[in-house]
């Protein structure tokens, strides 16, 4: 079934691209800004500095007393967070459709006026809650640092995917009050941003209060181009291999492959592999390395919509008890094989669950705007919204079977062995 | 401060924050129930602008139901529906779901197990056909029972060496005394899942998956008399009567704070919990309780996430919340720190929690509460499994069909005095479980120091290797 979302687009003389989508469904709107820098835009010694960056967002601006970000929002019944990812930074609430003007006052604030509030007290203090989150998500973490680990052996190291969004404690100690104000002046400008509303209100009043608040915020420089190798073969040109040890009770394989970039229309192939692979109770993984031969307790699989020089697709299984990772890797690899000879049965599926996660995305607002923002941000085309799933649908058993012989094979894979210390196998 | 001109030539002063535009009334979509002859409760809500269907079956059997010999059984039982039914293999049942970009959801809780799909309009009528066979046919295969059986076996072993599960599992044996299932997990233990075979499941189905205990909700785009005849098409001629239920007993296993150490050598940081005994879902205080818990540790901007994460830098965050069961689930705080700060976290958050008690809540908190919490019910319900669940909640506990019509009324009602009246029944610092997973050895002197209680260092870092119960979970018979 086809849902067509409607949406209006333009750019203010300042470089801000705006996009609005109208939907009365419910008295909600949301607000989501992109910003086209993320950790691929660090420089050396500063990683995990976008997503500290991101943080010190959320610590007030000119206007806006510390803490009265959060507050202001909650206390008018809406929700709010912010995400730092390889390519970008984006900021979002969901409001009550008549705080919209609130929701654009606090962001054209930070946008414009977030240096006069900046204090050494709050990056110390927003250092240790990031410092804190990377214990949380990695280091305490069984696994936690697979994709770190991942990262630097499927990406060599002048490229700029080749360190993490989270960053290393030594980078984040070594961060200082004048990089927060020269990331700031770098990349946070509207000319390096998408603003996009999506919600219960009219377009004519939000155009009224987006000119109010954001055209007085000067355009900044040019956008610095990505620093380091930008350009990929696309090919890993030999197969990495590396064992960690680690307290796990169950050892887990990870597999990376180097793949296209997203936006590529090879890269749709590879999103619908990845749910060919490890999507479902009816995926090939699942049915075979799960079901039929019981040598895994999970499969995953995800195609990295990641845009510079090349993507990865990324699996991982976990053994179950008294299953050695060679015996699982070797099932592994033979179903990857198999996939040459896949049928179209199993592509059907996949665009199927892919069509229907899609309409079902659709329908909160937030989710709409954040896609608007996406589509806008990388391929300076919201109407991807719609037409996305047309990629998919395009994409023919043929070219699934072109890109696991191309691509899924020895020479362009990454493996990682994730054993438990002291070689303690359970069983 | 920054002025300039705004768009109307108006002059724009920046320092102030804009007034809200005039508020839109919001409506909990109208909810129509209606009973089928064989006992099955049929439930149609009309919502959403999208072509989508959500269907959810529940049906009243959850963890609370098992005797201690059967902890992980009602988990095992939803999970081995996909081993397919009578007439479909699990392979098949796969197929003819994701074939048409379907995805069968089926869990249990303490109260309920829940089989859920969401399908395009268009596909609802044999998407409701697959699920009446998965809940009335399943055939539970001994093979495929039994690899599902390992897989949950594999999980609980995941559990005893990631600190954020072991935690928690440590946290609600230490809160809940023999009498209480909710000290157990609801994934059992390797003792009593190891035991159970496809028999197992067999019989949990055909005693408690029964018409007179199960409902179908239908939320979307659907017409409500469709909806109840679809419902009962697929569940009308279905036929039985469910095992009584058990009554549930709940108590606390301790009446003094006690800071249990569970030794994870190496942490760098500390997962903790501090919880005790809260309240079961029909308890008069519910709603008290959702504003008061807003305050103190369930919004971002609450009391001890401000102090915890805000000031003090010593986690990413931290939560509190009431688990509201049929009987009184555990109301808890939870956070992970780091190691060098874990004794002066524990002793602020026991702060905060005490001078929330002595000196309660401002009107101006309050008021932010409740604003918080009815502005946030509409966004949480945009979606069609979001309404559906909400349903589902009204049907497990008993609720009035009506009920979320008049939730926002009931949230903008609380106020101070009846917070300040529930805090001081409801959270009791000095009968207090804490759990900190983490470094021991390098915990040990910190914790003793502060003065919070007593603290006893557990044994290995292992959900199965603390036997606090003394006794085997087979001696509780079933």
């Amino acid at each position: 079934m086809m849902v067509h979302i409607p949406f209006e687009r333009y750019e203010m003389q300042n470089g801000l691209r705006v996009v609005l989508s109208r939907d009365t469904s419910a008295p909600v709107v949301a607000v989501n800004l992109w910003y086209n820098v993320g950790s691929r835009n660090e420089k050396p010694g500063r990683t995990g500095f976008a997503h500290l960056f991101e943080h010190m967002m959320f610590q007030g601006s000119e206007n806006v007393p510390e803490m009265a970000h959060f507050s202001l929002i909650e206390n008018a019944g809406g929700s709010l967070n912010g995400s730092t990812w390889l390519d970008r930074t984006n900021y979002f609430e969901t409001l009550p459709a008549h705080y919209l003007e609130l929701g654009l006052w606090l962001e054209a604030d930070r946008l414009g006026w977030l240096l006069p509030a900046m204090t050494q007290a709050k990056l110390d203090n927003q250092r240790d809650v990031v410092k804190n989150e990377r214990r949380w998500r990695v280091d305490n973490q069984p696994y936690g640092d697979w994709d770190e680990r991942l990262q630097m052996l499927m990406y060599p190291s002048d490229h700029p995917y080749h360190h993490s969004v989270i960053g290393s404690m030594e980078d984040l100690d070594a961060s200082s009050l004048e990089d927060v104000e020269e990331f700031f002046r770098t990349y946070y400008a509207p000319n390096n941003a998408v603003l996009s509303i999506v919600g219960d209100f009219e377009i004519d009043h939000a155009k009224s209060l987006i000119d109010r608040y954001f055209s007085a915020i000067p355009s900044g420089p040019a956008i610095p181009p990505i620093p380091g190798r930008t350009q990929l073969g696309l090919s890993l040109g030999g197969e990495q291999r590396v064992t960690v040890e680690q307290d796990i009770s169950l050892p887990r394989l990870y597999v990376g492959y180097r793949t296209p970039a997203y936006g590529t229309p090879e890269f749709y192939t590879n999103a619908v592999v990845a749910q060919i692979l490890g999507y479902g109770k009816a995926a090939l993984l699942y049915r075979t390395l799960i079901r039929e031969q019981r040598l895994a307790q999970d499969v995953v699989a995800y195609a990295f919509p990641i845009v510079v020089g090349a993507s990865m697709l990324v699996l991982w299984a976990t053994a179950l008890p008294g299953v050695a990772l060679d015996d699982l890797e070797r099932a592994f690899h033979a179903q990857i094989d198999a996939l040459q000879s896949v049928e179209s049965r199993d592509v059907i599926r996949a665009v199927s669950l892919i069509e229907a996660r899609h309409l079902s995305d659709l329908q909160t607002v937030g989710e709409r705007a954040d896609q608007l923002s996406m589509y806008t941000t990388l391929f300076d085309d919201p109407a991807r919204i719609n037409t996305e799933v047309d990629r998919i649908r395009a994409v023919t058993v043929e070219d699934v079977r072109a890109f696991a012989a191309r691509y899924l094979i020895a020479g362009n894979r990454s493996v990682m062995h994730y054993v438990p210390k002291h070689g303690e196998v359970a069983s | 401060m920054s002025s300039d001109a705004g768009a109307r030539g108006v002059k724009l002063d920046r320092s102030v924050e804009p007034a809200p535009g005039p508020i839109r009334d919001y409506d909990f979509p109208a909810v129509d129930g209606r009973s089928l002859p064989n006992g099955v409760r049929s439930v149609v809500c009309r919502a959403g602008d999208l072509p989508l269907i959500t269907a959810q079956v529940i049906i009243a059997a959850g963890s609370a139901l098992e005797s201690d010999a059967q902890a992980g059984l009602a988990t095992l039982t939803a999970a081995s529906l996909e081993g397919g039914s009578r007439t479909r293999t699990g392979d098949t049942l796969a197929w003819d779901l994701e074939g048409l970009g379907l995805e069968l959801a089926a869990w249990s809780t303490w109260d309920a197990t829940h089989i859920r799909v969401t399908a395009t309009t268009d596909r609802i009528e044999g998407a409701l056909d697959i699920l009446a066979d998965v809940v009335r046919n399943p055939a539970f295969p001994p093979q495929e029972v039994e690899r599902i059986r390992d897989e949950q076996l594999a999980e609980i072993l995941q559990r005893g060496s990631e600190p954020r599960g072991l935690a928690d599992d440590m946290a609600t044996r230490f809160i809940f005394d023999d009498r209480s299932p909710y000290r157990r997990s609801t994934y059992g233990d390797q003792q009593t899942v190891s035991r159970f075979t496809a028999t197992d499941t067999s019989d949990f189905h055909r005693t408690r998956f029964c018409p007179d205990v199960t409902s179908v909700v239908l939320v979307g785009d659907i017409d409500p008399d469709r909806g109840h005849d679809l419902v009962a098409r697929a569940f009308g001629d279905w036929s039985g009567k469910a095992k009584a239920a058990p009554a549930v007993g709940v108590g606390a296993r301790s009446d003094k704070t006690v800071i249990h150490l569970i030794d994870r050598p190496g942490s760098v940081q500390s997962e903790v919990r501090i919880g005790h005994v809260g309240v079961p879902r029909a308890h008069p205080d519910h709603v008290t309780l959702l504003v008061l818990n807003a305050i103190l540790g369930g919004a971002f901007t609450s009391r001890l996430n401000l102090s915890l994460r805000e000031k003090h830098g010593f986690t990413y965050g931290v939560r509190s919340s009431f688990a509201f069961r049929k009987a009184a689930g555990p109301f808890s705080i939870s956070t992970a720190v780091g190691t060098e700060v874990t004794g002066r976290a524990v002793e602020e958050a026991f702060r905060e929690v005490r001078t929330f008690i002595a000196e309660g809540p401002s009107d101006l908190e309050v008021a932010n509460a409740r604003d918080y919490l009815a502005g946030v019910f509409p966004l949480q319900l945009q979606s069609t499994e979001e309404l559906a669940g909400r349903i589902a909640e009204t049907v497990v506990y008993d609720l009035p069909t009506d009920y979320f019509q008049t939730y926002r009324e009931s949230i903008l009602a609380v106020d101070r005095t009846t917070i300040m009246d529930a805090s001081a029944i409801h959270i009791r610092p000095a009968a207090m479980a804490v759990v900190v997973v983490g470094d021991a050895t390098a915990l040990m002197p910190d914790l003793e120091k502060i003065a919070v209680g007593e603290v006893i260092r557990e044994g290995a870092g292992s959900a199965d290797s603390v036997n606090i119960h003394g006794s085997e979970a087979g001696q509780h018979g079933g």
